[in-house]
């Protein structure tokens, strides 16, 4: 069954995948944050006089965190194929058969995760725990080999 | 009774001291030679005998170290140490940021495997609770 197969590439399943987005949904809210900080500052540098803190316009910080989640999904899946998330769960991202995501599959892989999130969930139910994502494109979810 | 001849006796008499004196020359300059060679001799023999001797397993033997250790005035001792530079030594020569660097990065590493672990097997879990669910072939994966 699912009994550990050190040297064979296993898929990962909910538990740690979900973990994995939620945390990094936490490193993407930090960046948000650190953007308006460093928002603030520079308006408070350039205007101190006139300084309020600014309000935050729902589109425009929708779409700002929309794309600071891509560009940072994508940047990680192409380049060592591990979010933070990942890494923490030991998780990485995987072509079908190359080691790495290509850079078209990474960035369409991320703008569909960041727009449809819930696809995570047919991990529970697909035989070969893969999500939406992973069906469309492609792609595993493996578990990083463990260092023994 | 000779030194009360007249001429003849005074020239006997300064003989007399003459030869006293040379005598008592004679006898204080060997006497040092021979307090010199004393002493070289049982220098010599005192060597010797400590060569032939083995002094620790002596002092093991005869002297009571534990009794003697009991007697030590160690606070005098170490009063007269000045304990905070040699703590300052110490703790110079113990490199202690490596060695919290290193128990950390242990303590970390074995958190990120705990933590893997555990999802993996969550992962196990909830796949084996869907299959049954499912009414799946588990080994069919």
């Amino acid at each position: 069954v699912t009994s550990s197969e050190p040297d064979v590439e296993r898929a990962a399943g909910i538990i740690t995948r979900g973990l994995a987005a939620v945390i990094d949904l936490v490193v993407v809210l930090l960046i948000m944050s650190a953007l308006y900080g460093g928002l603030v500052l520079v308006r408070l540098v350039y205007s101190p006089a006139a300084f309020s803190v600014p309000s935050l316009n729902a589109v425009f910080s929708t779409v700002v965190t929309f794309f600071v989640a891509v560009l940072y999904l994508t940047g990680c899946w192409t380049v060592s194929g591990s979010t933070a998330g990942a890494v923490t769960m030991g998780l990485r991202v995987v072509g079908r058969r190359s080691q790495r995501v290509s850079l078209l599959v990474g960035l369409l892989r991320a703008i569909c995760c960041v727009l449809l999130p819930i696809g995570l969930l047919w991990v529970v139910v697909d035989r070969r725990r893969r999500s939406l994502q992973d069906i469309v494109f492609r792609t595993r979810v493996i578990y990083l080999k463990r260092a023994r | 009774v000779a030194e009360k001849v007249p001429v003849f006796g005074p020239l006997m008499r300064r003989g007399v001291v003459g030869l006293s004196e040379r005598g008592d020359k004679w006898v204080t300059q060997s006497a040092d030679q021979f307090k010199a060679l004393l002493a070289a001799v049982a220098v010599g023999l005192v060597a010797l005998v400590l060569d032939e001797m083995d002094l620790n397993a002596l002092v093991r033997e005869r002297v009571d170290i534990d009794v003697l250790a009991a007697d030590l005035d160690i606070d005098a001792v170490i009063n007269r140490v000045d304990l905070i530079t040699l703590a300052d030594k110490v703790i110079e020569g113990v490199d202690l940021p490596a060695i919290i660097r290193e128990s950390t990065n242990s303590m970390t590493a074995e958190v990120m495997t705990d933590v893997r672990t555990q999802g993996e097997r969550a992962d196990d879990v909830v796949a084996g609770i869907v299959d049954r669910m499912l009414g799946r072939d588990r080994d069919n994966r």
